[in-house]
């Protein structure tokens, strides 16, 4: 699939994910890409923006295991930006899908 | 196949003309990656492989902080540094981009000049005439001093006028070359 529409995708994902509870990158990455095959790495440059475009804001909790980890969590602008992108998502998987069924009109 | 020290190196090695604190929240992240991979019995190569080759990912975020430096101080050189980056990654499609782009970039140029030759050439006919009678060399173009002033001052005026359109379209060649830049990195666009 090609990279780019890879990366929109893959942050509609991220932003859907965070609409149920907050994550740590690690979680994010484990649960994308047991779905969605893609190179771990990416997820964290995209974390990043996220962040940048204040759609996500980050805190340290503390873990049982280890160091405290950076936990990523939805802000109102993020949630806002979600509501488009899967409204783009919908209609791009509405008109692919009308089209490979065969259910357009001539 | 990598270690973890030699991943995170790697990065590092890709990263460093980053900002120091910027690079260290990024390397942060990846630290945080191996260490709960580990704890979750993964090994230090499996782990390394999963998070992909690290010059790719290096190339991100550069790409990324270019683009927000140019942003934020849109300079020619900060502007140049981030459509350099982006052609690094390969998503600046810019063979077909580029030759418009030093088209306008050239005609920009050619405008800049033109208004500045419109504006030394007004003033010189002010400035000529008016000192035209002080002057040894009796010149006449066989035009009246009025006139001749007058089309100093318009010249000069058309020459401002234009000068101004120009920088005008010079921060709009800015304005759209970043969000050119950043389509390209986001592609869906917001």
């Amino acid at each position: 699939m090609n990279i780019q529409f890879k990366k929109g995708v893959l942050e509609l994902c991220v932003l859907s994910m965070l609409l149920g509870r907050d994550y740590y990158g690690y979680e994010l990455v484990e649960y994308i890409s047991r779905y969605i095959d893609i190179s771990e790495g990416t997820i964290y440059p995209l974390l990043r923006r996220l962040k940048k475009d204040g759609y996500v804001t980050t805190y340290l909790k503390e873990s049982q295991e280890g160091p405290p980890r950076k936990y990523y969590e939805i802000t109102e602008e993020g949630k806002k930006a979600y509501e488009e992108l899967v409204a783009e998502w919908n209609h791009f998987v509405q008109g692919v899908n009308t089209i490979v069924r065969g259910e357009y009109d001539d | 196949m990598m270690t973890k020290g030699e991943y995170i190196q790697s990065l590092r090695t890709y990263l460093k003309r980053l900002p120091p604190e910027e690079l260290e929240d990024i390397i942060y992240d990846y630290e945080e990656h191996f260490q709960i991979g580990l704890s979750k019995g993964k090994t230090e190569e499996e782990i390394a492989r999963e998070l992909g080759d690290p010059r790719n990912i290096a190339k991100m975020y550069n790409v990324s902080s270019k683009i927000d430096e140019a942003e934020q101080n849109p300079s020619t050189k900060n502007i140049l540094k981030a459509v350099f980056s982006a052609m690094a990654l390969g998503i600046f499609n810019f063979i077909i981009v580029l030759g418009p782009f030093v088209a306008i970039i050239g005609l920009l140029i050619g405008l800049y000049g033109l208004s500045i030759g419109f504006i030394a050439g007004g003033i010189s006919a002010i400035f000529g005439t008016m000192f035209v009678p002080f002057s040894s060399y009796q010149v006449t173009f066989g035009v009246n001093s009025i006139t001749s002033i007058s089309f100093g001052i318009g010249l000069t005026a058309l020459g401002v006028l234009f000068f101004i359109a120009c920088i005008y379209f010079t921060k709009l060649l800015y304005k759209g070359t970043i969000s050119y830049l950043k389509w390209n990195v986001d592609i869906i666009k917001k």
